[in-house]
């Protein structure tokens, strides 16, 4: 049960994602609106929270982006490791075509291994929500798939298969645990009173999962589908690693070894921009999916 | 999980479970229920004895954690009763239940945050797979006072407004019982009396069997044709007192004698019930009172 806690922690710590208050904006205006309720009253502060993270968020680079180019031409001017943001740019720009391939072919992989893991994770955790034994199994071989190293299960699924399986495997056992944790969480929060509700209205187990469960596994499930995001870009790039033909993980190596160091710094750029892009979309999707669920705790309620 | 709740004897009593005896409304004898704590179990109903009519409103008024909230799921098919006999209109609470034929309103509303106002009130529907008439829905949310917000959603109504919308589900099924759980516990004075009369008005439209559970006297006397009073540990009702004033009935009668009368007869009543400490407390609180007075008078 930790682990559920402790996920659920990590959810809503990760899931606080900046941007402009939900759709609508601030609650409904008029002076014969109905009364504020803490819920509508919450949205003008919220805006302003948003804002002033975005600001500190861009301060933030701005200062990262300024050290790093002062410690580039001073401290690590010798040794020639670390290049000016200025050469890993033009890097960027001279070698676009390799970093367009690589990365779209990650791409291709982590999104496979998400769609995969993800879907086997909720697909599982629906179909066995509320069956005891047979929950608690799952919820087992989930921490199993979260405890195996990456690192170490990934060479022998390379020498069992063949072709992008193995990559698109370690994607998929990156996010299988915490978005199955984050879906059993999901179902659980449903109000008793809605369920009771939905008994009394003659309503069994399929109709409370129908119209109470699903949705209100939705805010904690999308949470667990941010952090998925940049974790099957990670999955797919140490499958790469450790053997494909093409990739941002391929590339990497590739530029490692040929001491191209303003290469290699633009892929990890790269790779982070491309993790960074998928935990996004996802929050913007959730953010249209579930516009009642409480910003910045998805995972709450 | 419904099954669980299924089995209990249906005795070769005056009521046949298939034809509900001409009116009767609900009718609890014997009631008894257990709850397993670990490995205790602790006592919450012992011996509940009801009897109501047909289109009747009965109150359940008691100190908290007296049961009358456990009388109301086992009205509501929630918790299965550990023994006894309960007949809603002649049939068992899980056929009521499976027949779509309970509303049922919580002290908090429990309206899904995702649904519109109009998409809350429909959910019974949807559960008992009945087609939405949206002149019905429609006409329900001008009943509860709420025409023009049909498309909002929870958050952006008052605790009120919210408990509207929850009446209104509750009657959405057209339930030949409506049960209600301190609908309007969690609302101040002013709405709460105000929700009080609304609900009189959409009550005697409809004539709905009901049974309300509350602490609040001056709702149970302002609602109700009989009142309840329920003792504490385990649940019994330790008297019943019948509102005698005429119906409909006014905010005007708050004022009125008989209306008082009825509040200290059922106030008295409850603290005579009241759960043993609580007596201690009051009784320790009255004896401190006075004792100035008393160590004067004799010195």
């Amino acid at each position: 049960m930790t682990t559920l806690q402790d996920a659920a922690a990590a959810g809503s710590g990760v899931g606080t994602p900046g941007g402009p208050s939900g759709p609508g904006g601030s609650g409904p205006g008029g002076g014969d609106g109905p009364p504020g309720s803490p819920a509508t009253r919450r949205r003008g502060p919220l805006a302003d929270a948003d804002r002033s993270t975005w600001l500190a968020a861009g301060i933030g680079m701005v200062g990262l982006v300024a050290l790093w180019w002062v410690l580039a031409v001073t401290v690590f001017s010798d040794g020639g490791a670390v290049p000016t943001p200025w050469e890993v740019l033009r890097a960027l720009w001279d070698d676009r075509e390799l970093m367009w391939t690589s990365a779209r072919s990650t791409v291709q992989i982590a999104a496979k291994g998400w769609l995969i893991g993800n879907g086997l994770a909720i697909g599982l955790a629906v179909l066995f929500f509320g069956v005891p034994v047979v929950e608690r199994v799952l919820l087992q071989i989930g921490v199993a798939s979260y405890c195996l190293p990456v690192i170490a299960i990934g060479p022998i699924l390379t020498t069992v298969f063949d072709g992008h399986t193995p990559q698109i495997a370690l994607a998929g056992i990156s996010v299988f645990f915490t978005t199955l944790v984050g879906t059993l969480l999901g179902l659980r929060a449903a109000e008793q009173a809605s369920l009771d509700l939905v008994r009394a209205s003659g309503g069994g187990a399929w109709k409370q999962m129908r119209l109470i469960r699903l949705r209100a596994a939705l805010p904690s499930t999308f949470a667990a589908l941010q952090i998925a995001a940049p974790a099957a870009v990670l999955g797919a790039i140490i499958g790469e690693f450790l053997g494909a033909d093409r990739g941002l993980g391929v590339a990497m190596v590739h530029s490692e070894q040929a001491l191209e160091v303003a290469r290699t710094w633009a892929l990890a750029i790269v790779a982070s921009a491309v993790a960074g892009l998928g935990y996004a979309l996802t929050a913007l999707v959730a953010r249209l999916m579930t516009p009642w669920a409480p910003r910045g705790n998805p995972g709450g309620g | 999980m419904s099954a669980a709740a299924t089995p209990m004897s249906e005795p070769a009593g005056p009521a046949e479970p298939s034809v509900p005896a001409p009116g009767s409304g609900v009718s609890v004898a014997g009631l008894r229920k257990e709850f397993r704590l670990g490995r205790k179990s602790v006592l919450a109903l012992d011996d509940v004895n009801l009897s109501t009519t047909e289109g009747s409103f009965l109150t359940l008024i008691g100190p908290s954690g007296c049961g009358k909230s456990t009388v109301l799921r086992i009205l509501a098919d929630l918790e299965a009763p550990s023994a006894g006999e309960v007949l809603v209109h002649g049939e068992h609470p899980a056929a009521a239940r499976r027949g779509h034929h309970l509303g049922i309103a919580f002290q908090d509303a429990a309206l899904l945050p995702w649904r519109s106002v109009e998409a809350n009130i429909r959910l019974p529907l949807e559960v008992s797979g009945v087609k939405a008439d949206r002149s019905v829905i429609a006409e329900l949310i001008s009943l509860v006072g709420l025409a023009g917000f049909e498309k909002a959603r929870p958050a952006q109504l008052s605790g009120g407004m919210r408990q509207r919308v929850a009446i209104a589900r509750a009657l959405v099924v057209e339930p030949r019982i409506l049960l209600l759980d301190e609908p309007f516990g969690a609302l101040d004075d002013m709405t709460r009396q105000r929700l009080n009369f609304e609900l009189l008005r959409v009550w005697s439209a409809r004539s709905t069997t009901t049974v309300l559970v509350t602490h609040s006297i001056p709702e149970a006397v302002v609602l109700s044709d009989t009142v309840a009073v329920m003792s504490a540990r385990p649940g019994r009702i330790s008297s019943s007192v019948e509102i005698d004033l005429p119906r409909p009935r006014t905010p005007e009668m708050l004022r009125s004698t008989r209306f008082h009368e009825l509040h200290d007869e059922l106030s008295s009543l409850l603290f005579a019930g009241a759960e043993p400490e609580a007596g201690v407390e009051r009784e320790a609180v009255a004896a401190g009172t006075p004792a100035p007075d008393a160590a004067r008078s004799p010195g």
